[in-house]
């Protein structure tokens, strides 16, 4: 099952990592900052906003106030008029004509449209229109439905609209000495006009508006027109709350009392239009984040550029030198970290090519005294060779030719003196013959091949077993795998082992030889048992050396080479040679070859 | 030196000389033998110079057994020089050598020589051997020399 490739940072190059780093480092803080500013500069804006809607609502509501008390004492000043009180006393019948006059008189302007006389208990007792009466008669209603108490005298009514103008009453009790006489009720008609209210807004700033109302929320004006309440109750007079518009906007707003009134004042700003500001700010800050962003960028590529190039250099001269180019260097000039890196790995490189020039060198002049060596060694064994059997032969000729041509005139001890020197001479030209064998395995070229084990062990055993004698010998022969080698090697060793089994054991009766091979981890091992005079195995170490013999020559003729040759081919293939023994109870000799010998 | 010479020994050892010549004997083949002790005095033999001067050259040996390690001229020269050399081209050379190194084998026969015999240690294998040489190349081969 394939697996799945997930994205891994710590799979990206250095060049790509330290960017990808940077960045998200960049804009994690330019995220947290911005947001901070933005809350930050918000939440000001804001309060100081609020801050101007509280000051701004209170002054438009002492302004008002002022106004207020400024109609409020034209009215007492009305009400201390003696013909009204006069009137009044006479419960409505002395001075009528003045008390009108004075009434009449109050409608300086043509704000006022209606003035009124009542008594203690809310009967009109004398009024003067200057309109039509039946046109203001709701007015005149609700001035009858108003409970008159002297708590709502000298005092500045609610507001009433008809037919989209506002009118609203000053109401002042008519005293004398104390004693509440009756109530006078001056109607005012506001003249202001749309323009006249979009110029006050525009004062109070923009996005801002201004609204007068009655005190029981029920009605609102810019005095102009009447809009629905806000939703104002006793707890938010002289708090700021925030409501959604009769526009739909969301706004912030202050309910302000206006004293000597019945009236509030109501400022509100657009929160949109506050935070208009707050937003352009966001939008900045956000434009700013990118451009900065994008710098790091730009800023931490050329730096993780300017630190991976040189990597790069360094890791391209790397493998090149992996590679066996050792005179690979890297340029750099640079004084920091990098720089000195790439100045040591130079000074690391220029080591290992001198190193390595100087192997070179040494490999070649080393091979080359081998060469010389073994050339020398082969003029030797050519010398050995040829020079020492050339008096050997001689020495055995002469000994011979003295045996045949004068065994008659010698005597007895002459002549069994002149067989020990031609069976010395023997022995010592098969001792050249030998050690010139062993000599030449070092420079012969080994052919590898699939080696037949049975054919060779049986031709080595017909080849070796006497003849001429009445066979003794009893030979088991199991079926012997094959094995890659080179052939005639393989049939030295078994000749060489053959031969010593059939020596070895020539002195019993009724010798036998097991030759078989068993798998022991994965490889096979040839084995061959003797049940002849065998070895101590404190000896074994001498069995396989040059020259090494565990027996007498009186006893065992040989010359100790052999089994130093059978050793030296089976280490040719990378196998192994061993023995196991005791003495007059026979030997084991094993060797094993590996399938994989070829060096 | 006007008699016929059959077989040249060419042989720096004087023993294996004597055991060779010996061999011969038995076989009664010695008779018309020369023995010469070197490269130098073979050339000189086979092509009538120096102290062979005014040898007839009108009859060639039927046989040059060629020892190969010698002093001055050694038996892989004499046999180059008789094998590139019209007149001696056709006497059958038997190299005869304690050396069983295959490259002076290789070499002999590249020179072109008619048998290549490492001697035997063993006294009676020699003597076998030089006998066997004896009879083949005097009685049974023949060349259109002589």
């Amino acid at each position: 099952m394939k697996k799945l490739n997930y994205f891994s940072f710590r799979g990206l190059s250095l060049k790509k990592r330290l960017p990808l780093l940077i960045c998200l480092l960049l804009l994690a803080i330019v995220i947290i900052f911005s947001w901070a500013s933005f809350f930050g500069v918000k939440r000001a804006a804001l309060n100081i906003a609020k801050d101007r809607l509280h000051v701004l609502s209170k002054q438009l509501s002492s302004m008002s106030e002022q106004s207020a008390a400024i109609v409020i004492n034209a009215s007492r000043a009305l009400g201390n008029n003696v013909s009204i009180k006069e009137h009044l006393k006479s419960g409505g019948k002395d001075s009528a004509e003045q008390s009108l006059q004075a009434l009449k008189n109050t409608r300086f302007d043509s704000s006022w449209v209606y003035t009124e006389l009542l008594d203690l208990y809310g009967k009109p007792v004398l009024r003067s229109v200057r309109i039509h009466k039946e046109y203001l008669a709701p007015l005149l209603d609700s001035t009858l439905a108003t409970a008159f108490t002297p708590m709502d005298s000298f005092k500045v009514g609610k507001i009433y609209f008809l037919n989209d103008t506002m009118y609203y009453p000053i109401i002042t009790a008519v005293t004398d000495n104390n004693h509440y006489l009756g109530y006078l009720v001056r109607w005012k008609m506001n003249l202001a006009n749309s323009k006249s209210v979009q110029q006050f807004a525009e004062l109070l700033g923009a996005h801002a508006a201004f609204y007068l109302g009655n005190d029981d929320g029920g009605l609102w004006t810019n005095g102009v027109n009447s809009f629905p309440g806000a939703p104002v109750d006793t707890a938010s007079v002289n708090n700021l709350f925030e409501y959604t518009n009769f526009n739909g906007d969301m706004v912030i707003a202050s309910v302000q009392p206006v004293a000597n009134t019945h009236w509030l004042i109501l400022v509100e700003f657009s929160r949109k239009a506050l935070l208009e500001g707050t937003y352009g700010f966001l939008k900045w800050i956000i434009i700013i984040a990118a451009i900065l962003i994008a710098i790091g960028i730009i800023v931490t590529h050329l730096m993780s550029k300017s630190i991976t190039a040189p990597l790069n250099k360094l890791i391209e001269a790397t493998s090149s030198i992996a590679a066996g180019n050792y005179s690979a260097s890297v340029e750099v000039n640079r004084n920091d970290e990098v720089g000195k890196l790439a100045h040591f790995f130079n000074k690391m490189a220029e080591q290992i090519n001198y190193a390595q020039i100087n192997l070179e060198k040494k490999i070649m002049e080393r091979t080359a005294q081998l060469e010389k060596a073994n050339k020398e060694l082969e003029a030797f064994s050519y010398s050995v060779s040829h020079d020492l059997r050339a008096p050997l032969r001689a020495i055995n000729g002469f000994s011979m030719i003295l045996k045949e041509e004068y065994a008659a005139q010698l005597g007895d001890e002459a002549n069994r003196l002149t067989d020990k020197i031609i069976s010395n001479a023997k022995m010592m030209g098969q001792l050249i013959d030998d050690l010139i064998a062993f000599a030449r395995l070092g420079r012969k070229d080994i052919n590898h091949g699939r080696v037949d084990m049975n054919k060779i062990v049986h031709s080595v055993v017909a080849e070796l077993t006497p003849q001429q004698s009445e066979n003794k010998y009893c030979f088991r022969i199991y079926d012997l795998p094959a094995c890659y080698a080179d052939e005639n090697l393989i049939r030295q060793v078994w000749v060489n082992l053959v031969s010593n089994a059939i020596k070895y054991s020539s002195k019993r009766s009724d010798p036998l030889i097991e030759i078989g091979a068993e798998k022991v981890k994965g490889v096979f091992q040839y084995y061959i048992k003797d049940n002849g005079v065998g070895f101590d195995m404190k000896y074994a170490d001498k069995l396989f050396g040059v020259f090494q013999r565990l027996h007498n020559q009186s006893d065992f003729e040989g010359t100790g080479i052999g089994m130093a040759l059978s050793k030296r081919i089976i280490n040719y293939h990378n196998g192994g040679i061993w023995a196991e023994a005791s003495p007059d109870k026979g030997a084991t000799f094993y060797f094993s070859i590996p399938e994989s010998n070829i060096v | 030196m006007s008699k016929e010479i059959e077989i040249v020994l060419v042989e720096d050892s004087v023993d294996d000389a004597e055991i060779t010549i010996r061999a011969l004997k038995k076989v009664n083949l010695a008779n018309k033998l020369v023995h010469l002790e070197d490269g130098s005095e073979a050339l000189d033999f086979l092509f009538a110079t120096g102290k062979f001067a005014g040898r007839e050259l009108t009859a060639q040996p039927k046989l040059l057994l060629l020892d190969i390690k010698m002093p001055k001229v050694n038996g892989i020269e004499v046999l180059r020089t008789i094998k590139s050399n019209e007149a001696t081209r056709n006497i059958p050379v038997v190299i005869m050598t304690s050396s069983g190194e295959d490259k002076d084998m290789v070499e002999s026969y590249n020179l072109g020589v008619n048998s290549y015999v490492v001697k035997p240690v063993q006294f009676e294998n020699f003597s076998k051997a030089i006998m066997e040489i004896g009879f083949y190349w005097l009685l049974i081969n023949k060349t259109p020399v002589g």
